[in-house]
């Protein structure tokens, strides 16, 4: 039994093992200070190549897709959470019409019972199909035409500009009278697609009495939900910046990453899924995608580089001797070792580590966990056994999009937020993928940490050698070389 | 069995091809030729010199869109015809812009410096130093297609994708990086390379465009008699079923090298010439943004026909060129609605659809409409 669990981990313990020669060697090398300050970046960096990563491979192993909108991802998440953090406004007007488009989209299998029995001749199923979805594609048109969503970046430039006082310079919204019907013109717009969806005409479509009721139940509470937000528009981002800076942060940090997750669902949906046939495009379609969002970014917050202030939490003057005075103190930075370092790097690396727990967690003692894990080593298998591994798709897919997202605005109170910041994340996670096998978030965690480290490390090389830190990140690709030459499906890959 | 092996080896016998090759091929030397005759052309309508002006800048214009044309034409080679899916084009383009570029700044100088070797009375110093800068091109791209194919030995489909990724990346690092910046210039990339007075671009633009224009035919047929070849259907094998080609007896790993080294020589030497044009070599050219741009420079004029990545490069330039006037400064943003619509309904591209002799808007909707409906 023992024995077994060496074996099982046998690539885990060595890549382990070798870490901790090095960290002796280093230590007795380097000497306390340096090695401790290097390891504690290289952890930080490998915090948030792992929050990328784990979603890179956790879509790719299940489903096959290569995402190159993953950093993309990790932009919006920093770029939404941001937002929400220093201004909720453009958040909480955006609420009520998203949800209202969804309430009325998920009406499709309550229409269709009754619309597949009216009598439309076939060929005239299609044109009607067309002409209902463009409808609805003008209403949506309609409903956000003339909504001030171009202002984000002058209000965006002022929250930065005013630390002090984001709420004085928070831009009016449109009176509840004047808005009201962009909600109603979403809902119908949703009802439209939802109608186009339902296929009017079309016998050979079958219902199951538990998507009808379903249906139901999620319309009601999303149409609940839109006329929550709607009234709750003008006041709810006085009462969100007038919380405490730390509540507001973390409250930031969930929504960043369920706007990711949201959208990321509407993209598997919308792109992903129509061209599984053709898995070439699918790569294509999101880089296309990549770029399209990156593009969006900069028409709504300008291209600009805007720099997150850190929550009160780990900005208040002095350094804290040990972690457990910091609790109290709530400082700049905290002395851990001998090392004074930034009390924000240590909270990235605990939210690493406890996304690490919380997805083995879910991955090892869930039945979604089982159906992943099961997808990855076997797709047709889980199909065969009655399991809808479309849906799984889905959840997969906004897990992993969620999980970046909530790195980027993690990461964005100490890198710059701006339209590029996700790439260089991206390009590492997917070297993280590689060495650590498509399809296995410990392999991720692992190769994320080898990363980071290798990075800090080399970092510290390149100074002390009087290079620039250019030549430590292409050095990454030659560890990705190495292990490639070892194991070609990476440390926990599946062989082929 | 015997039709079998000729309809997989059997070359069309090589005059007959070239004849039958003229024969369906009138509709493109008409348009090389309309193309050699362009300036001219021009300068007559307008009533403007052929030397400066408008024509210069239009002279101008399809330099840059034979080059890419080239570009994309040797993407297309790994991705359309031997199926790799490689995302680190850019590094042959951009390695035979910065070999061309170091060499003319660093090297060129000193040896028309110090030697002086002439046929008569002709000083051919400036033109062997030119011969010998791009024999270094294409040994330096050879080795990096040769870097390249050693690693889709052994890694394949997506992996390969991310991996050349992530060594285009390192190349395109190296480029900027500050260490080398007395060479490279770093972030700023090389600028003001002497290019030969005979052939610099800005002042005998003519000459340039009719340089650019016959390697771009030149390079075309090149490609063209490649995939043409026993070898190229190996290639169109390998993109098909691998294990199958291998059991007929072909090493798909020697293919593969081959490919990749073909498309790397062909894309380096474009880099070359284009940045003989720019008088200069900048990190852009090693960047992911110009392996995208082949990509969709592929797409947009349908993967696997040669012709199509041409006309996708014409294409990108000329909406380039427009969308920037139209939108602004977010063009990109447009342009990727109309990439994306693109991939979901004509797959195949301009040439492709052309061929296919159908259009894919009905699979294209029917493909957006399941996924609506949840089929």
């Amino acid at each position: 039994m023992r024995l077994g669990f060496f074996r099982r981990n046998a690539t885990m313990l060595v890549v382990l093992g070798l870490i901790a020669v090095l960290g002796v060697i280093g230590w007795t090398t380097m000497g306390q200070q340096p090695f401790v300050r290097t390891t504690l970046s290289g952890l930080t960096i490998g915090a948030l190549y792992f929050m990328v990563a784990s979603g890179l491979t956790l879509i790719f192993g299940l489903m096959d897709v290569l995402n190159f909108a993953h950093g993309t991802m990790f932009m919006l998440g920093a770029y939404l959470g941001w937002q929400f953090y220093t201004n909720p406004t453009f958040l909480f007007g955006l609420f009520p019409l998203i949800f209202a488009l969804l309430a009325g989209l998920v009406t499709s299998p309550i229409l269709r019972s009754t619309f597949m029995h009216l009598n439309v001749s076939e060929k005239a199923q299609k044109t009607i199909q067309t002409a209902v979805a463009l409808a609805g594609i003008a209403l949506i048109v309609l409903a956000v035409r003339g909504l001030d969503i171009l202002g984000l970046a002058e209000t965006a430039m002022v929250a930065t500009m005013s630390m002090g006082n984001p709420l004085a310079e928070a831009s009016a919204q449109e009176p509840l009278a004047v808005f009201w019907f962009r909600p109603v013109l979403m809902f119908l717009a949703g009802l439209l697609l939802a109608a186009a969806a339902a296929r009017p005409g079309d016998r050979t479509q079958v219902v199951y009495a538990g998507d009808k009721r379903q249906a139901w139940i999620i319309s009601g509470s999303l149409a609940v939900l839109t006329v929550t937000a709607t009234l709750f528009r003008e006041s709810a981002p006085n009462a969100v910046l007038l919380w405490n800076g730390n509540l507001r942060f973390f409250a930031a940090l969930a929504v960043g990453a369920l706007c990711g997750a949201g959208l990321s669902a509407a993209v598997e949906v919308s792109l992903i899924r129509p061209l599984y046939i053709r898995p070439l495009y699918q790569v294509i379609v999101t880089l296309g995608l990549a770029y399209v969002l990156r593009e969006t970014i900069q028409v709504l917050w300008d291209p600009l580089a805007y720099q997150m202030t850190r929550p009160p939490m780990f900005s208040q003057p002095g350094k804290a001797e040990n972690i457990l005075a910091w609790f109290s103190g709530q400082n700049l930075t905290v002395d851990v070792l001998g090392v004074t370092f930034p009390s924000y790097r240590l909270f990235i690396i605990v939210l690493g580590v406890l996304m690490v727990i919380a997805l083995s967690l879910l991955m090892n003692y869930s039945r979604l966990g089982m159906i992943i894990r099961a997808g990855v080593q076997d797709r047709t298998m889980v199909e065969a056994l009655g399991i809808n591994v479309r849906k799984v798709f889905t959840i997969v897919f906004m897990l992993g999009a969620g999980l970046a997202a909530l790195g980027g605005i993690g990461a964005a109170p100490f890198i710059p937020v701006q339209p590029n910041m996700g790439d260089a994340f991206q390009l590492q996670a997917f070297i993280v993928v590689v060495i650590g096998g498509m399809g296995s978030y410990s392999g991720a965690a692992i190769g994320a940490l080898l990363l980071g480290l290798a990075r800090a490390f080399g970092d510290y090389l390149a100074l002390k050698f009087s290079l620039s830190p250019a030549i430590a990140e292409a050095s990454t690709v030659i560890i990705m070389a190495i292990v490639l030459l070892v194991r070609p499906a990476g440390l926990f890959g599946k062989k082929e | 069995m015997a039709e079998v092996k000729s309809d997989l080896t059997a070359a069309p016998n090589r005059f007959t091809s070239a004849a039958k090759s003229l024969r369906g091929e009138w509709l493109g030397l008409a348009v090389i030729l309309l193309l050699a005759l362009f300036p001219f052309l021009f300068g007559w309508f307008t009533g403007t010199s052929v030397q400066d002006g408008p024509s210069k800048f239009w002279q101008g214009q399809l330099i840059t869109f034979f080059i890419m044309a080239v570009y994309a034409m040797s993407y297309d080679l790994l991705i359309g015809y031997t199926g790799i899916l490689s995302f680190g084009h850019a590094a042959f383009f951009g390695g035979g812009a910065y070999t061309m570029g170091l060499f003319l700044t660093h090297i060129g100088p000193k040896i028309i410096g110090s030697y002086k070797i002439t046929i008569g009375a002709a000083d051919i110093t400036e033109v062997l130093v030119l011969v010998a800068a791009t024999l270094l091109v294409v040994v330096v791209v050879t080795l990096l297609g040769l870097l390249f194919s050693v690693v889709s030995a052994r890694i394949k489909g997506v992996y390969f994708a991310m991996i050349s990724l992530a060594m285009a990346d390192a190349i395109h690092i190296l480029s900027k990086a500050t260490d080398f910046g007395k060479w490279t210039g770093a972030d700023e990339g090389l600028h003001g390379i002497p290019v030969p007075m005979w052939i610099n671009p800005t002042q005998h633009r003519l000459l340039f465009y009719f340089i650019a224009l016959a390697f771009c035919v030149i390079m075309y047929l090149i490609a063209r008699r490649m995939v043409d070849s026993p070898t190229g259907r190996v290639f169109v094998a390998l993109r098909e079923n691998e294990s199958r080609v291998r059991m007929i007896g072909y090493n798909p790993v020697t293919y593969r090298t081959l490919s990749f080294v073909v498309a790397a020589v062909i894309a380096g030497l474009a880099g070359a010439l284009f940045s003989l044009w720019n008088m200069g070599a900048t990190p852009t050219m090693t960047s992911a943004v110009t392996t995208i741009n082949a990509l969709i420079m592929t797409i947009l004029g349908g993967i696997g026909t040669l012709i199509g990545p041409i006309l996708g490069a014409g294409l990108m330039q000329i909406v380039g060129q427009f969308f920037y006037q139209w939108f602004g400064a977010r063009w990109p943003l447009v342009f990727g609605l109309i990439f994306i619509a693109l991939v979901l309904f004509l797959p195949y591209g301009v040439v492709g659809t052309y061929r296919l002799k159908r259009l894919e808007w009905k699979q294209g909707w029917q493909r957006l409409w399941g996924l609506v409906a949840g089929k």
